[in-house]
């Protein structure tokens, strides 16, 4: 018993002292007496070997109150030399802040002048970091619930090893110059001048709202994303926006490492507290090659000249960067449809309808509702219309292959380059189950006069009857690589039996709330629980534009049959009779009226 | 388990073994308690605390031109340079703390009128001692520093 006590008292002991030493005991205090003496070996005078000797480790404290809240910079407290130009070749922490005359530091008698006293700005303003912290880790920011590591030189634990080596560099603390030097031009912050024209010429700012620049609605508001978010997470997510959000629809943009930079230093630099920013007008300006008129001189001679519609149109789209998404020509952003034939496979109401509201025609387009003027909209439909150049006559394999596969795929599984960015997603044509036993007339129709509300273009006026026969054999003898097959007779109505009435309607919506919207969706929007899990996705039943052009035989087929290569089952089986089916068209029909 | 004390065979006493535990048991227990209070003590002075710096720098000598006399408010502090020396004084009264003011006979307080002469001697009024000198020094990055924690006697300059 007495042994036990013993030792345990003991070990008490031991831990208390263990204890007392490290919280007594901190590498500040060492840090500070190896600067104290080097700094007495330094030493010239004898009054200054007094003071120095005079000095005991203390914690050293800047508090800055001149820059919104109250800073609180203990960093001195290690980097004891920062301001002491004898140890410019020390290492750190005791090495001296590095003077340039980029940042405005001026020789003064042989001796460096700072425009940024630490007195005034302290450490964290420009840097980062944790402020209050005295340990380095702490100080640093690498733990990873710390909001704002330091800038381009920490790395927290979390952080993925690929991207955490993109993110380092002094570069990254350009963000936080830009904080006070808001001018857009500032010569010191080459970076986020160009990161900020990046975001209007990769079209960010169609999705992107951010305070006072841009104005769009479909993404998130970035206006104090730098506030919000770290280096590591700005950067993987221009990378690939699906890594950090599974259902993002935000593309992934073709950029290089230098670009993705500069977008991210400009991304950090918005907290929501920048003074002045340049707006989407102030870089139409710039676009349009319009010099603002100066006082005192001719405007005429600054004009830019006047442009017909078309050729003015064809100037914007390759201002606007449309072709960072979309395909003209030569040139393909990989991730919208391709516009090369446009003449002939829209016409001028489709064309300024979907500028302006882009979801009026495709409501699940993710292209941004851009708000331009509409006389830039009625430039870019004139120069559209002019696409009517038809794409040479070629084999049916290398039709496919030149027209088809950008959204459905080199091998027809509907996994084209875009598919991901199509909903509806292109066809899985390797499907046989859907394809055998579907009329041809339906796939013909389907080629020639596209699918309403959905990105598949009409290619009747591209492609004549021979053509488009040939690709459809192609795509039955390259992907579907199963004989087609008649189905046996069914019992489907032409025309729906059921009148149209209130009582069918409510009806129709009780068996579609009970039985439809697990896949559906209760907006029938084609948006349910087990959406997520189903290729191809269910139908979203708002597509007013599609639903319109789908006869009554057809729906009524579908849910009493099933659609076999889809997950929609024949509801027959289940117990609907047609009068149940009738007013389930019914109450479909009545989400998709217009004018209601 | 008898506890009566032991002899050896030269019949020397031995000290009980239990007397020895219990012995490190107390020193263990003690030891542990003194550091517990001990740090419990220290503790109770802050290592930092957040009032503005009592060092601080005031920038370059040749900021301060011969004759100067430059009061600076928000520090307290006066900076006096005759040719080459240079020193700071309080601008704190030593009668209710309030701020001071250069006059051209030294240093005038607005509350009560004290008066004091160009070293802060008190020359007149109820101030009941001279205003203190903190001692200013040169960093090695050509800026002055004045030290309020470390008072030193009236009349000492630095040379700059």
């Amino acid at each position: 018993m007495r042994l036990a006590l013993a030792v345990v008292s003991l070990v008490v002991l031991i831990g208390s002292g263990v204890v007392v030493y490290d919280q007594f005991h901190s590498r500040w205090e060492d840090n500070q007496k190896a600067y104290f003496n080097q700094a007495l070996e330094l030493a010239k005078t004898p009054a200054e070997r007094a003071s120095v000797a005079a000095q005991t480790p203390k914690i050293e404290q800047t508090i800055v109150t001149a820059f919104g809240t109250t800073r609180i910079d203990r960093c001195e407290s290690c980097h004891i030399a920062v301001d002491d130009p004898r140890f410019t070749s020390a290492k750190q922490p005791l090495h001296t802040h590095p003077y340039s005359e980029a940042m405005g530091d001026v020789p003064k008698n042989g001796r460096w002048e700072r425009r940024h006293k630490f007195t005034d700005f302290g450490c964290t303003s420009c840097h980062d970091g944790q402020g209050r912290g005295l340990e380095k880790a702490d100080a640093h920011g690498e733990e990873e619930f710390w909001p704002d590591p330091m800038l381009g030189y920490t790395t927290q634990s979390n952080w993925k090893k690929d991207i955490a080596a993109h993110v380092q560099g002094k570069d990254y603390m350009q963000a936080n110059c830009a904080q006070c030097h808001t001018s857009k031009d500032f010569a010191g912050t080459p970076l986020v001048s160009q990161g900020r024209e990046l975001f209007f010429k990769t079209g960010c700012y169609g999705c992107h709202r951010i305070e006072g620049v841009s104005s769009g609605t479909l993404g998130p508001d970035l206006t104090e994303v730098g506030k919000e978010r770290k280096l590591d997470y700005l950067w993987g997510h221009i990378v690939n926006p699906r890594d950090y959000t599974a259902t993002s629809i935000m593309p992934k943009f073709k950029l290089s490492d230098d670009d993705k930079k500069a977008l991210v230093v400009f991304l950090k630099s918005r907290r929501g507290s920048s003074l002045s920013e340049s707006s989407v007008e102030s870089y139409r300006l710039t676009t349009t090659n319009v010099t603002p008129a100066m006082p005192g001189t001719t405007t005429l001679a600054g004009m830019a000249p006047v442009l017909a519609p078309a050729a003015r149109g064809e100037k914007l789209i390759g201002d606007l960067a449309c072709m960072s998404c979309h395909k003209l020509g030569d040139r393909d952003g990989g991730i919208s449809p391709d516009l090369s034939y446009e003449g002939l496979m829209r016409d001028q109401p489709w064309l300024m309808d979907h500028f302006r509201t882009p979801r009026s025609r495709v409501p699940d387009s993710n292209m941004p509702a851009f708000g331009l003027p509409e006389e830039d909209f009625q430039a870019i439909t004139t120069y559209l219309l002019t696409r009517t150049t038809p794409p040479p006559a070629m084999s049916a394999a290398d039709a496919y292959k030149n027209l088809c596969s950008r959204c459905h795929g080199e091998k027809g599984d509907g996994r084209g380059i875009n598919a991901i960015y199509l909903d509806p997603a292109p066809r899985d044509l390797t499907s046989a189950e859907f394809m055998v036993n579907k009329p041809d007339a339906r796939f013909v129709a389907s080629i020639h006069d596209g699918v309403g509300g959905t990105s598949m273009p009409a290619w009747g006026k591209s492609l004549n009857d021979d053509q488009i026969k040939g690709v459809l054999d192609y795509v039955y003898q390259a992907f579907v690589k199963e004989p087609r097959h008649q189905l046996k007779a069914r019992k489907v109505p032409e025309q729906n039996p059921v009148p149209q009435s209130a009582a069918s309607d409510a009806h129709g919506e009780a068996i579609f709330m009970e039985r439809c919207t697990g896949c559906h969706g209760r907006k029938a929007d084609g948006h349910g629980p087990n959406s997520l899990d189903i290729s191809p996705r269910p139908r979203n039943l708002r597509n007013a534009a599609f639903m319109q052009r789908v006869s009554d035989h057809r729906l009524f087929e579908s849910v009493e049959y099933g659609v076999e290569g889809t997950a929609m089952p024949s509801w027959m089986d289940y117990g609907l009779s047609q009068s149940d089916v009738g007013d389930i068209v019914n109450y479909i029909r009545s989400l998709n009226q217009t004018g209601k | 388990m008898g506890a009566a004390p032991k002899t050896n065979k030269q019949g020397e006493e031995q000290i009980p073994r239990r007397h020895f535990l219990a012995w490190l048991s107390g020193v263990g227990i003690l030891g542990s308690a003194m550091a517990g209070v001990f740090s419990t003590f220290v503790f109770m002075k802050p290592r930092a605390t957040y009032g503005q710096p009592n060092r601080f720098r005031i920038g370059r000598p040749d900021e301060f031109p011969s004759g100067a006399r430059m009061a600076i408010d928000s520090k307290r502090v006066c900076i006096v340079r005759e040719g080459n020396k240079v020193a700071a004084i309080s601008t704190t009264c030593t009668h209710l703390g309030c701020i001071v003011a250069p006059s051209a006979t030294g240093f005038q307080c607005p509350c009560h009128g004290s008066q004091f002469d160009v070293d802060g001697n008190v020359t007149g009024g109820p101030a009941p001692k001279a205003l203190s000198w903190y001692q200013v020094t040169l960093t090695p990055s050509g800026e002055l520093e004045v030290d309020k924690d470390n008072e030193i006697q009236t009349g000492t300059y630095l040379s700059v």
